[in-house]
This record gives C-alpha cells, sequence and structure tokens, in this order.
C-alpha cells in the first residue's frame, strides 16, 4: 500500500514508542504486538487520530499456553492488527466497547467460542452455541474434540416470565418475514418497539472449528457453503488469504475472471434484495418482477462457473475454469437487457408514493454511529460513511477498472436500498469492462498443497459488505485457524439501534434493507 | 303453504348457492389476475385454468384437523367465523340481483343502512376471532382491524348516502332501479373514493395492514385451521363480493341493462356479474399496483383527507341535487 497510511502509525508511535512494538506490512498495514491491556491505548490513539477507525472483527487464537486475541482494526487508509494475549487459566481481558461500540458481538462471539472473559461487556450468556452448551467447553479451542461434546438435555418446561402489560413479538426462528432461522424477540408497546434482543446461532455449523481439520483445498469447497448468495466472495476470502501466505501472483485473466464471478454475485445479490424489500413492504408486484429479471444472471453463473449458485470457480492460484470467447456476446446480451429495464426500476424506487412512505426516514441510522457501530458495506454507505474495499484497498483487477463508489447520505432504508440499485449499474458496467479488456494468457498457476507457516487477512467487498477472513497456517497441508466474519454480522448492531421507538411495521423493511444473511452469521 | 318459490331462491338462485358460486369464481379472477400482472400464471391444475382451485382450496381446508389453543375464548374462537360468514351472505341477499333481491321483490326503505350495518357486524367478528385466539400475532392484527374500520366506516356510510340523496331513498332497490343515468357519471367524485374506501374497508393493499405477513406472519388467522380457517378465508372473499356488488347497486345501474330475448332475469343477472367482475378486476388492479401501508399512515390518510373528502362530497352532492340536476 502507498505511505497514506504513515500517519496512523506515527500518531501510534508519537504516543507509545517503547511501549508496543509495530510490525509494518503483517496482517494488513501494520501489525501491533501489546501487553498488560494496552490494546485500549493503542486503539485510543487510532480513534483520536482518525475519526473513521471502526472495528472489522475481533479474532481469537489458540497458541498453546495463551490464548490470542486480534482486533482488526480499519481506518480510512489503513488496516491495523492490534495483537494480545491472555494467559489460558485466567482469561481475563478489558473491553474495548466503551472505545468502539460496535465490538459488542464480536468480543461476545469470542468469549463464546474460545472462553476470553472481556471485561465490561454487558452481555452474557450463548450468542453463537446451543443454549444446552455444556459449561467450560470452548470449541476453539485446541483440546476439544467436537464429535465428543455432549450437549446437555434440554429442561423439560420453559417457564417464560410474565409481564401482563408488555407485548413480545417474536420474530423467528419461523418467521415469513426471515428466509433464515435467527430469533428477534421485540418489545412492543401499543405498535411501537421499546427492545430487541437477538439470538443467532440457529444453524451455526461450526465451519471454522471443521476447516481446522481439511485441507486447504477442501476448505475451499467448504467455506463455500457458508453462504449460498455470496458463495464466491466466501470462498475468494479464503483463496485471497492462502495466497498471501504463499505469497502467489495470480495471473492477469484469473484476475479478471474472479472480478467477474465477484460481480455476478454482487449482481445478483442485490436484485434478489431489492425485490425481497417490496415483498416486506407488501409489494408482491416489485417482488416478482425483480426476481425475473435476476433469472438471466443466474443463467450467467451457470455459464460462467458452470451451476446456478455454487460456481465453485475460485481456487488457490487462479480460477478453475477459463471463460470461452464465444459465450461473451451472451454475457452482454444479457447485461445489455438488464440495463434498459434500470430506468423503470429506478424510478420506480424514486417516485412510487407507497415505496417512499414505507422506506423514507425509516430505520435512520447517522453516519457518527455509522462508523461507531462499525458497520459494513451498502449499511455504511447509504448513511455516508464511504467504505468500500473494491476502492479502499483495491484488489484483483478492481484498480485497474473504473467504477464509482456509490454514497447516499440520508440513511434510512430508502438510501441503503438506492446504493444497491445504483450498484447494479456499476456491477453492469465492471463486468462488460472486465469482459472487453480480458487479458490473454494462464487462468491459473500451480501451488503446493502444504502452506508454509505464517498468516494473513483478506478482504472483500461481498454484496452486503466487507467480508474478512483471517487464515493461519502451520506448513501442514491443515489450516491451524480459519477466521470469518461476515458482514451480516457487523451489521447487526445498527439494526437493534435503529429498530428502537419505531412502528413495529417497519421492522420487516428496516431489517430487509441490511440485506441480513444468517447462515452466514451463525457459520 | 309452503313457499317453493322462495325457498328455491334463498338456497338456490338468486341465493347461497349462487353466490357462493360467485364468491369463488371472483376469487379465481382475482387470482388469475393478480398472477398476470405480476409475470406469473396462477392457478392452473384444477379444472381449465385452474378454476377449481379456490373450491379446492375451500374442500381441502374442510378436510384438516382442527386445533384450538389452550388459552383461546372457546366459543367466539370457534362460531365467530361462521356467524360472519353467514352475515355477509344475509346482507348480500338484500341486494337487486337478477331485478329483485333475494327475499322480496322491493326491499324496504332503510335496507341500504342495514346492510352497511352488516358489513360492520362482520368486521367485528374478524376482529372477535383473532382477539379470541389469544395470540400476540393475532391481537395486533384485530387491533389493527378495529382501528382501520372504525376509521373507514364513517366515510363510507357518508359516501354510500351520496346515490341514496341522489335518488331520495334509502331503499337499494329504489337507488338501483331509478338510474336512468349511471350515479357514476352524475357523482364520479363520490364514485372515486367509494372504490378507496371500500378498498381501506375489505382490507385490500394498499391498506391491507391487518394481515402484513411480514410482521404478523397470519394475522388474525395465525391461530385458525381446518374448517374455520375455510370459513374466515371464504369471510374474505364473501366481503370483496359484497363490497364489489354495493358500488355496482349504487353507482353502476344495478343489474339493468338492455334485455334482448327471453327472461329479463337471466339478463339481469349476467349484467350484475359482468358488472360485479369489472369492479373487482379494478380493485384488483389497485391492490397490484400499491406497497401496504403503515397503520398510522392509513389512519392519517383517512383522517385527514378520506373523510374530509367524503364530507366535501355528501356537501357536492347535495348542491348538485338541488339546483344542477333539475336543470338538467
Amino acid at each position: 500500500m502507498p505511505n497514506s497510511n504513515i500517519d496512523i502509525i506515527s500518531a501510534i508511535e508519537s504516543k507509545l514508542k517503547d511501549k508496543v512494538q509495530i510490525h509494518l506490512g503483517q496482517l494488513g498495514t501494520a501489525a501491533i504486538n501489546t501487553s498488560n491491556g494496552l490494546h485500549r491505548d493503542v486503539l485510543k490513539a487510532m480513534v483520536e487520530a482518525d475519526e473513521k477507525t471502526a472495528i472489522s472483527a475481533i479474532t481469537g487464537l489458540d497458541l498453546g499456553a495463551n490464548l490470542g486475541i486480534l482486533y482488526h482494526i480499519r481506518t480510512s487508509n489503513a488496516f491495523i492488527t492490534i495483537r494480545a494475549e491472555v494467559p489460558k487459566d485466567n482469561p481475563k481481558i478489558q473491553t474495548i466497547t466503551d472505545i468502539i461500540p460496535g465490538a459488542v458481538f464480536h468480543e461476545f462471539e469470542v468469549s463464546d467460542l474460545l472462553g476470553v472473559v472481556f471485561e465490561g461487556n454487558s452481555l452474557s450468556g450463548h450468542f453463537v452455541l446451543s443454549e444446552y452448551w455444556p459449561e467450560g467447553v470452548y470449541p476453539l479451542r485446541k483440546d476439544v474434540k467436537a464429535n465428543e461434546v455432549k450437549l446437555n438435555p434440554p429442561p423439560a418446561e420453559v417457564k417464560q416470565p410474565e409481564d401482563k402489560n408488555i407485548v413480545k413479538i417474536i420474530i423467528g426462528p419461523q418467521h415469513p418475514a426471515l428466509l433464515e432461522p435467527e430469533k428477534f424477540a421485540v418489545t412492543v408497546e401499543g405498535e411501537t418497539v421499546t427492545k430487541v434482543e437477538p439470538r443467532i446461532g440457529y444453524v451455526h455449523r461450526g465451519i471454522e472449528k471443521a476447516s481446522e481439520s481439511r485441507t486447504y483445498v477442501q476448505d475451499v469447497y467448504l467455506v463455500e457453503r457458508i453462504c449460498g448468495i455470496c458463495n464466491a466472495c466466501h470462498a475468494y476470502g479464503f483463496v485471497g488469504a492462502v495466497e498471501k501466505i504463499l505469497k502467489t501472483e495470480v495471473p492477469p485473466r484469473a484476475k479478471y475472471l474472479r472480478v467477474i464471478t465477484l460481480e455476478l454475485n454482487r449482481l445478483h445479490s442485490h436484485l434478489l434484495t431489492l425485490g425481497h424489500a417490496g415483498l416486506e413492504i407488501g409489494y408482491e408486484t416489485l417482488f416478482q418482477y425483480f426476481w425475473r429479471d435476476r433469472e438471466p444472471i443466474m443463467d450467467l453463473i451457470e455459464l460462467t462457473g458452470g451451476n446456478r449458485v455454487y460456481a465453485s470457480l475460485m481456487t488457490v492460484g487462479g480460477v478453475r475454469r477459463d471463460l470461452k470467447d464465444s459465450d461473451i456476446p451472451k454475457i452482454k446480451t444479457t447485461l445489455e437487457n438488464l440495463r434498459k429495464k434500470l430506468p423503470f426500476y429506478r424510478q420506480l424506487y424514486e417516485n412510487e408514493p407507497s415505496i417512499k412512505a414505507r422506506m423514507q426516514n425509516v430505520g435512520v441510522l447517522k453516519r457518527e454511529d455509522a462508523i461507531k457501530l462499525s458497520v459494513v458495506g451498502p449499511v455504511a454507505r447509504g448513511s455516508g460513511y464511504d467504505i468500500d474495499v473494491r476502492k479502499d484497498e483495491p484488489y484483483e483487477a478492481y484498480g485497474e477498472i473504473p467504477f464509482k463508489k456509490i454514497v447516499y447520505t440520508s440513511g434510512d432504508t430508502w438510501a441503503r436500498m438506492n446504493v444497491r440499485m445504483d450498484e447494479v449499474e456499476e456491477s453492469i458496467n465492471i463486468i462488460e469492462y472486465a469482459v472487453d479488456h480480458l487479458p490473454a494468457g494462464p487462468f491459473r498457476v500451480d501451488v503446493p498443497r502444504n502452506v508454509t507457516a505464517g498468516e494473513a487477512v483478506s478482504r472483500n467487498e461481498a454484496p452486503r459488505g466487507e467480508l474478512f477472513y483471517y487464515v493461519k497456517s502451520n506448513g501442514t497441508a491443515y489450516p491451524e485457524r480459519v477466521k470469518v466474519r461476515t458482514p451480516t454480522f457487523a451489521n447487526i448492531p445498527s439494526f437493534l439501534k435503529t429498530a428502537i421507538g419505531e412502528n413495529i411495521a417497519d421492522v420487516p423493511p428496516n431489517f430487509v434493507s441490511l440485506d441480513p444473511c444468517f447462515s452466514c452469521t451463525d457459520r | 303453504m309452503i313457499d317453493f318459490d322462495l325457498i328455491l331462491r334463498i338456497l338456490i338462485f338468486p341465493g347461497f348457492t349462487f353466490i357462493l358460486l360467485l364468491t369463488l369464481f371472483c376469487e379465481w379472477v382475482e387470482r388469475k389476475l393478480e398472477a398476470r400482472l405480476q409475470n406469473r400464471v396462477g392457478p392452473m391444475v384444477a379444472g381449465p385454468g385452474g378454476i377449481l382451485q379456490p373450491l379446492a382450496d375451500f374442500i381441502k381446508l374442510l378436510t384438516k384437523e382442527e386445533i384450538e389453543p389452550r388459552d383461546a375464548k372457546k366459543t367466539v374462537f370457534k362460531f365467530a367465523p361462521l356467524i360472519a360468514f353467514t352475515i355477509m351472505v344475509f346482507a348480500i341477499c338484500f341486494l337487486p340481483i337478477d331485478g329483485a333481491s333475494v327475499l322480496s321483490t322491493t326491499g324496504f326503505n332503510g335496507d341500504l343502512i342495514l346492510i352497511l350495518t352488516f358489513s360492520t357486524i362482520a368486521s367485528f367478528l374478524l376482529f372477535l376471532s383473532g382477539w379470541a385466539s389469544c395470540n400476540p400475532y393475532g391481537t395486533i392484527s384485530s387491533a389493527r382491524v378495529l382501528t382501520q374500520f372504525l376509521g373507514y366506516d364513517i366515510p363510507l356510510f357518508l359516501l354510500a348516502l351520496t346515490p341514496a340523496f341522489i335518488a331520495g331513498s334509502l331503499s337499494i332497490f329504489v337507488i338501483a332501479s331509478s338510474q336512468t343515468v349511471p350515479y357514476i357519471l352524475l357523482a364520479p367524485w363520490a364514485f372515486v373514493l367509494f372504490i378507496i374506501a371500500m378498498q381501506a374497508e375489505l382490507e385490500k393493499d394498499p391498506f391491507d395492514v391487518p394481515d402484513a405477513e411480514s410482521e404478523l406472519v397470519g394475522g388474525l388467522e395465525t391461530e385458525y385451521t381446518g374448517g374455520k380457517l375455510a370459513f374466515l378465508h371464504l369471510t374474505r372473499s364473501v366481503q370483496i363480493v359484497f363490497g364489489a356488488a354495493l358500488v355496482v347497486e349504487l353507482f353502476l345501474d344495478g343489474p339493468h341493462g338492455p334485455v334482448f330475448f327471453g327472461l329479463p332475469a337471466f339478463w339481469y343477472s349476467l349484467w350484475f356479474v359482468l358488472k360485479l367482475l369489472a369492479v373487482v378486476i379494478v380493485t384488483e388492479y389497485i391492490t397490484t399496483l400499491f406497497a401496504r401501508l403503515r397503520i398510522d399512515q392509513v389512519l392519517s390518510a383517512n383522517w385527514r383527507i378520506i373523510l374530509p373528502a367524503a364530507i366535501l362530497s355528501l356537501m357536492l352532492t347535495v348542491a348538485m341535487v338541488t339546483w344542477v340536476y333539475p336543470l338538467v
């Protein structure tokens, strides 16, 4: 990366010169080793130096005698990892939620899966794991064998506390507004929401743990299964991290083919959400129209990848399948047809009175809150928080392709949907450019099966926002640790904030404007 | 002495059987039309073009298991849908379908108010059915039904008075048969407002807040199963037919039209059904065109726009009847 990141590093150095070790170029822009609670001071220095400091993820590691905690922080021009360690027999560390409130669920997850106690974090209980998970067993520790864990028997009868004055509406795990099993207990007074309690983990499959017992090649297909809609982004996230460890340079043709796949992913995902939003506000016609026009994109995915949903195109060292020259005209006509339909949809979203009535000023997330809660993707860009990994830290061929970063400032549901609307058009442009400028040459290089010891982070802009991967290898064919932070996981806090005080009828449109994907969130 | 003619009229035509078949037919038209407008095919399998699908759905539900929630108010829960259905069919019996209404040849003066009251009672029974099921979704949905129909009943009554004013009678038969010029031409403003208020009264988009499935799951039907659910669905469909029929009687010259040969009753029924279908198509078109409003938006639309407009419409009508129509 260019020298633009010097300021933040020098800001940290000026404050904490001798107390921390800064390793430039590791795990993003720099990795900073801290001890004795200094991670908070580093973080404070960063927040003071750059108002756009937000948390991307927290990775927990089992290092034998100690537990490692990696805070992955993004600023306006850098990506910095702060390392901290706590002893396994007394795994206590101070929370950072008072500095960055958006870290609350990140910490909660690490404490659930690795047993780290974050002092000062208000959440307790299970977040990802089952309610019947035995006490003191933390699945991501190396001594825990996943298939030997015995769950506690469920209690015979669950007693609910009774308070006649409040009505608690349970949205999920099975609910027509949610396509995936997740629970939000919404407390309402009359029709006004006063409290939202989330519970995720209904489809927690333990993919992070499972990936440790599979080879790198198998893991590409495993992480792809985290999410059906943005599967190529997940595969790319993993592959990108592994390639960084191996220091593999991917051939240019593969870079362009990857961009095409990733953008097709974004196209169909955005069309899906734009239609689904119609369903949530009772506009079935809009839903049917969008999903009709999404179908040709699915055909393109099948054309380029061989499969309608799981293209499995990404592999370490390139892509698995070349694009035939004879297929390019079909891609171009399909995209051209979609582009012709866009003005109709745009004026529908911009001018249709009932859509505006249901979406404008609903779920307003201010820019400051968006940064504090560390949201990502269209949710951030709809609030004027202009982050887009494709522009901020261009990966693959994105640096060579001209496109616009879409930012809206009103921060409501309507803005978030319009960000997606505009991105559909940008995606079409990107794919057309990539198809026109496709370099010749090989589309894959061979890489060794055993990955050299090392660690790397990889970020990419999935349809729902920044998707984060951390991979640590120990020199064998099996990874030591794979950490995935999905965009929806980062966006849930914003929903909990914006839903309060709104009408219960605003909950579904507000919620769907995050484009939530829970099977990703659970992993 | 038993009046077989009257029994036939009540049971077969234009009474119960006819109304039931008409309801199922209208439901099919609605579903098919909505599907075509949304780029879908709609019912295809049961009967030609899926025309028997509503009947098949009804029979299927009748065969399903009946489950009652432990906390439900049993009596109300059980009987509210059935009574609501009965009342709606009874209300339609007062409308002249084949030139005369089911029960008498002329109705009586004031039956317009009676059937509007019936429709209100049916809405109230639907509210009760959801309330009695003791389910949070049902409860909220019921509260919305109540809020909404309290708001839209008044404008609907006021707007229904417009044709009554022009005809100078509260009897539907007189209103329908005195339209030498259909009232839609004499008072188009009232017609448009009446369609909108009707749309709200029937809980169709953009006013279908009580059964907003994205937040309320099944709405007041959430706990209903089997036959009771079948009758809830049927009540909704009959309500739609009733609404459309009322529009036909009040604004579209009732069942009257040219009689070419044979029985006038046959032609009257035909015209009635055709006009009814036209109204159903218009309302269904509105339904597919809009998103669902929020309950507070529905209410403010009602109190700020529809109600003042209804009063204005009535005043305008009175002025027209007094000063303008006599000149024409």
